[in-house]
Formats: structure tokens, C-alpha cells, sequence
């Protein structure tokens, strides 16, 4: 079993993207993920797409990783893709028709702009939340939206403090797992041959260590936590504070403009839109 | 006779990303048949990642690992029987502990290798002896024993598949010098009694001297030094220019020597430094006429 874990994972950097606020790149990712779901017109998706595109060259990240990233999902954005040509039924004469299958124009199109939408919105989504900006980033912009919600005595911080221990904490597992797959591999142990039965069988000698240590890592967490006085987020002061700077002014203008840009799109072009 | 030979074996974690590490660096090793061969170095020196080449938990960039006379890699299908023939104890083994008795831990291997039940029991009590664990501990949960004991087991659990190559890696990592003793002075009488091949990755040098017959020394993805104990720890120089250390009583010897007396420099355990420190002063006295 191999770990791929280049999708979420923080690419060191110093380019514009990288020093944005995390909040102005939420809002961003939430505006963005509105837009491509509002977008119609192919002039839209062709507006998204070069949107992308640059955001991906002004992060400085490589392609590759990114691709590296989306290849285990390949398989889903395909099979949703091929799905949607069966699925679509349109006025027009069908292209092939093959007893109860028929094929339209429109089908095709719709499954590729479905592609489009979800590549898009993966690259986007981890290009700008996680390639650009670290879990603590992350979790700290999200405790900080969240904020108003305190007052309707929602549990903010503890939420995002629980969110930052989890995302802390896949690495360390992920390493546990491959050190007690490699420790019983060593002793004969066998995951990759036999039923189903025996293979879920064969699984148990890594599962019990690692919730035993797991176990073991929060107990040892809590105490540490405890030792140095931590009691929740009252009163707490925060060594980096979140700062709106002049770019993130421009941050927010860009998500306004997309979303409206995509908006005015759908109007005007509308004729040369596919979707359904 | 070399039971373990590596030649130009290179090992690079994570390759084509920006967290590309280089392990090793074109190693070339053999390992002796029957001794047991002590693998020192820093942290990120290589030696863990050379140890996981041993029984193909890693697989070499290039180079080949051969095995009792076999290239392991030849048939990669294959490879699960390359780790019945070599044992490998993993930096802190305690926390890869499972079953619910501390007997199934031990069995497990045994059973994999599908042996018959008298076999198996015959071996669970043969490794338990020689990890110093007692009958009763057999039937207790190995969750309720403490840290030096699940190391034990641990053990136990690898020596019972009766390996010819017994790969240890840090097996006296945080015990306290009993523990430490107990542990290594366990290896060494299993080895004198089964004759198998023992391969332990350390950092301490005093162990080392006491139970190690070779020493290999890694430095930097490749070895520095490779031979008996005493053709290692007189090049204290070498060692110390690269940021390792030789054992406190060879320290001990060196500063003698630099007070100018005439004290031989590849002495490397407290027996040796004491007979050659009386042997030293009988003379002195000869000469005087005492």
C-alpha cells in the first residue's frame, strides 16, 4: 500500500499567493466555488479556466505536483464525466444510438464541462488552501470568519483547535501506519493475497498498534497542553496575528469581480451555454 | 564467509520532490556469516535506511542486495521469503505489539511462516527463554507490561521465526543500562548458541565495544569505516573529525598517551585498558628496581 499524500500538502513558497491573507484565500475559494457552479456560458468556463491557470503560475508551484495531486482522482472526475454523456437527454438527433444507449451532443459537451468544473475547482480549492497556505494558516483564518458565531455561543476556538490537531496529526499516523505495516511485514505478515475476509483479517495486527499509540499520543498531547496552562480560547493571545494588508484588499475585489464577471457572462452569452 | 553482500547500492527518499533526501550513496558492504556486525552513525547517516534494505522492506535506486548468495530483488514476487531468512527488529518494536496474549505475539511470525503447532510452541518458549521472559508474562496481555518487557517480546517475536540474519535496529534505544544489558547481552548469547548472523544499528559506542566483533561506520549516505572493533576505534581521528566518538575508556587511553605514556591506542574496553595499564606500571616498577 503506498501513501499519496501530495494532495494537502503545503508547498513551500514565497510568491504573492503564499503571503495573502488565509481568510482572503477563503473567501476567494468560497467566491470561486460559486462562480463555477453559477457558470453557464462557455465563455465563463473559458474565464475560469485562464483564471486558474494563472493563479497556478503565480503560486510558483509546479505543475507536475499539482498534477501528481489530481491523479488519484482521476478515475472519479472520469467516471462522473462518462456517466453524464449516458445520462443526457436533449431534443436534438442523437449521435449513436445502440438499443437502450443513446448519445447526444449535448451529452458530450456536459460531460466534459463537468470535468472542466470539478478539475477546476480541485486545483483551485488545493492550489489556494493548501499548496500555498499551512494548516495553522488555515485553521487560524477559519477560527477568525467563524468569529461572529461566538456570540450565539458556538465553540469557535475549540473547533479550530480541534481541526488543527487533526490536520497535525495525518503526517505522524501516516508514518506510524507504514512503520507497523513494515514492522509486520518484517514478521511475515501478508496484505496483498487471499479473500476478502482474510485480507480484513490480515489488517488487524496494524490497526489495534496504531489506535494503541494513537491513544497513547492524545493522552500525551492533553498533558503536555494542561502542562503549559491551556484552557480553551479565552484571553488567548496569539503570537502571528492575521493582518489585512493592501493586497488582500485586491484579493477580495479579484473574487467580487470573477463571481460578477461569470454572472454578467451567463446574461449576455447565455445562447452559448450547454449546461443544463 | 559473507552471508550479506550489498554492491553500489543508492537509496533516495522521496525522489523528483522538492523533500528529495539521498540515503545512501553507492554502498558497498559485506556482512560476515556468524559475527555480530555493528552499524554506527548519526541521525540521517543512512543506517536505518541501509538496515531496510537487508529484507527488502526498501527497494535499492540501483545496486543489488544479495542474500545468502541470492540477488533478493531477482524475483520480486519472491521477496516474502527473504524476510523468514532475515529477522528485522524495527526502532522501537514495543509499539508493533497486537495479540492478546503475550504467546500470540510471539507466534505470529511462526504462524505466518505456517508452521505445525508443536513447532511453534517449541519456539515461543526457546525465544521467550533467551529474551529473559518467564512463563507467566506468556499469558499476560503484552498492553500490560512495561516498556523494557514489550521490547523484549518484541524480540522474542522475530528470534522465534529463527531467521539466519538477525537485523536489529537501536534494540537498547531508552532502557536504562540494566534494561540495555539484558537486552544485548540476550542477542549475544542467542548468537553464541544458534550461530545466527546478528546486524545491530546503534549510536552508543560503549556498546558497541562490549558485544559488537565488527564495526562498520556510516557517515553522510556512505561508509567511513569498516572492520574489527579495534581497527575502527584506533582511528579515533577519523571517527572525530566526522562528529562520532569512540568509546569513553578509549578516550580515556588517548589522554594518557597525549601525558606521553606509552600506552598501545587500540584499546576499546575497560578489561583491555586495565591490563594494559598494570602491565604498564609492573614495568615501570621492573625498572626501578621495586
Amino acid at each position: 500500500m503506498a501513501f499519496d499524500v501530495s494532495l494537502g500538502q503545503y508547498y513551500e513558497g514565497k510568491s504573492l499567493i503564499h503571503k495573502l491573507d488565509p481568510r482572503t484565500k477563503l473567501i476567494y475559494v468560497i467566491m470561486f466555488m460559486v462562480s463555477i457552479f453559477v457558470a453557464k456560458s462557455i465563455y465563463a468556463f473559458a474565464l475560469l479556466s485562464v483564471v486558474v491557470l494563472l493563479t497556478v503560475i503565480f503560486s510558483r508551484v509546479p505543475i507536475r505536483t499539482i498534477l501528481r495531486g489530481l491523479k488519484p482522482l482521476i478515475v472519479i472526475v472520469a467516471f462522473t464525466a462518462i456517466l453524464n454523456i449516458f445520462w443526457t437527454k436533449a431534443e436534438s438527433d442523437p449521435l449513436w444510438q445502440w438499443k437502450f444507449i443513446t448519445i447526444y451532443k449535448e451529452g458530450l459537451i456536459n460531460a466534459g464541462l463537468l470535468a472542466l468544473r470539478i478539475i477546476l475547482l480541485l486545483v483551485e480549492t488545493t492550489l489556494f488552501l493548501s499548496y500555498t497556505t499551512t494548516p495553522i494558516e488555515l485553521t487560524d483564518g477559519i477560527e477568525s470568519l467563524l468569529a461572529p458565531l461566538k456570540l450565539i455561543k458556538l465553540p469557535v476556538h475549540e473547533f479550530a483547535m480541534l481541526m488543527t490537531i487533526a490536520l497535525r496529526f495525518i503526517p505522524t499516523l501516516t508514518d506510524e501506519t507504514s512503520k507497523i505495516m513494515n514492522a509486520q511485514k518484517a514478521r511475515g505478515a501478508d496484505f496483498s493475497s487471499g479473500g476478502l475476509i482474510k485480507r480484513a483479517k490480515a489488517l488487524i495486527p496494524i490497526i489495534i498498534p496504531l489506535f494503541v499509540s494513537s491513544f497513547r499520543r492524545a493522552d500525551e498531547l492533553a498533558t503536555a497542553m494542561e502542562c503549559r496552562c491551556y484552557r480553551g480560547g479565552e484571553g488567548r493571545t496569539r503570537m502571528k496575528k492575521l493582518k489585512f494588508k493592501v493586497k488582500d484588499v485586491f484579493g477580495w475585489l479579484f473574487s467580487i469581480a470573477l463571481l460578477a464577471g461569470v454572472i454578467l457572462m451567463n446574461i449576455f452569452l447565455a445562447e452559448y451555454g450547454y449546461m443544463i | 564467509m559473507s552471508i550479506i553482500e550489498l554492491k553500489d547500492v543508492s537509496f533516495v527518499y522521496g525522489k523528483k520532490t522538492p523533500y528529495e533526501i539521498k540515503a545512501l550513496d553507492n554502498v558497498s558492504l559485506n556482512i560476515e556469516e556468524n559475527l555480530i556486525t555493528g552499524l554506527i552513525g548519526h541521525t540521517g547517516s543512512g543506517k536505518s535506511t541501509l538496515v531496510q534494505m537487508l529484507n527488502g522492506i526498501l527497494k535499492p535506486n540501483s545496486g543489488t542486495v544479495i542474500v545468502d548468495g541470492e540477488d533478493i530483488w531477482k524475483k520480486p514476487k519472491k521477496i516474502a521469503s527473504v524476510r523468514y531468512k532475515v529477522g528485522m527488529v524495527m526502532q522501537y518494536p514495543e509499539y508493533q505489539l497486537f495479540a492478546d496474549t503475550v504467546k500470540d505475539d510471539i507466534a505470529y511470525g511462526p504462524k505466518n511462516m505456517k508452521l505445525s503447532a508443536e513447532e511453534i510452541e517449541k519456539r515461543v518458549f526457546r525465544s521467550a527463554e533467551f529474551c529473559g521472559i518467564d512463563k507467566e508474562t506468556l499469558e499476560k496481555s503484552p498492553f500490560d507490561l512495561s516498556g523494557g518487557q514489550k521490547r523484549r517480546v518484541a524480540l522474542a517475536g522475530v528470534m522465534a521465526m529463527n531467521p539466519k540474519i538477525l537485523v536489529l535496529d537501536e534494540p537498547a534505544a531508552g532502557l536504562d543500562p540494566k534494561g540495555r544489558r539484558e537486552i544485548l547481552g540476550g542477542i549475544k548469547k542467542y548468537r553464541d548458541e544458534s550461530g545466527t548472523t546478528v546486524i545491530i544499528v546503534s549510536h552508543s559506542m560503549e556498546d558497541m565495544a562490549m558485544y559488537c566483533d565488527r564495526v562498520v561506520v556510516m557517515s553522510d549516505s556512505k561508509i567511513l569505516s569498516n572492520g574489527t572493533c579495534r581497527e575502527v576505534f584506533s582511528q579515533s581521528q577519523l571517527l572525530k573529525e566526522n562528529g562520532l566518538d569512540v568509546p569513553e575508556i578509549t578516550n580515556v587511553v588517548l589522554k594518557l598517551r597525549e601525558k606521553g605514556i606509552n600506552i598501545p591506542n587500540d584499546i576499546y574496553t575497560v578489561e583491555d585498558a586495565v591490563k594494559a595499564i598494570s602491565s604498564l606500571s609492573l614495568e615501570r616498577r621492573a625498572k626501578n628496581g621495586i
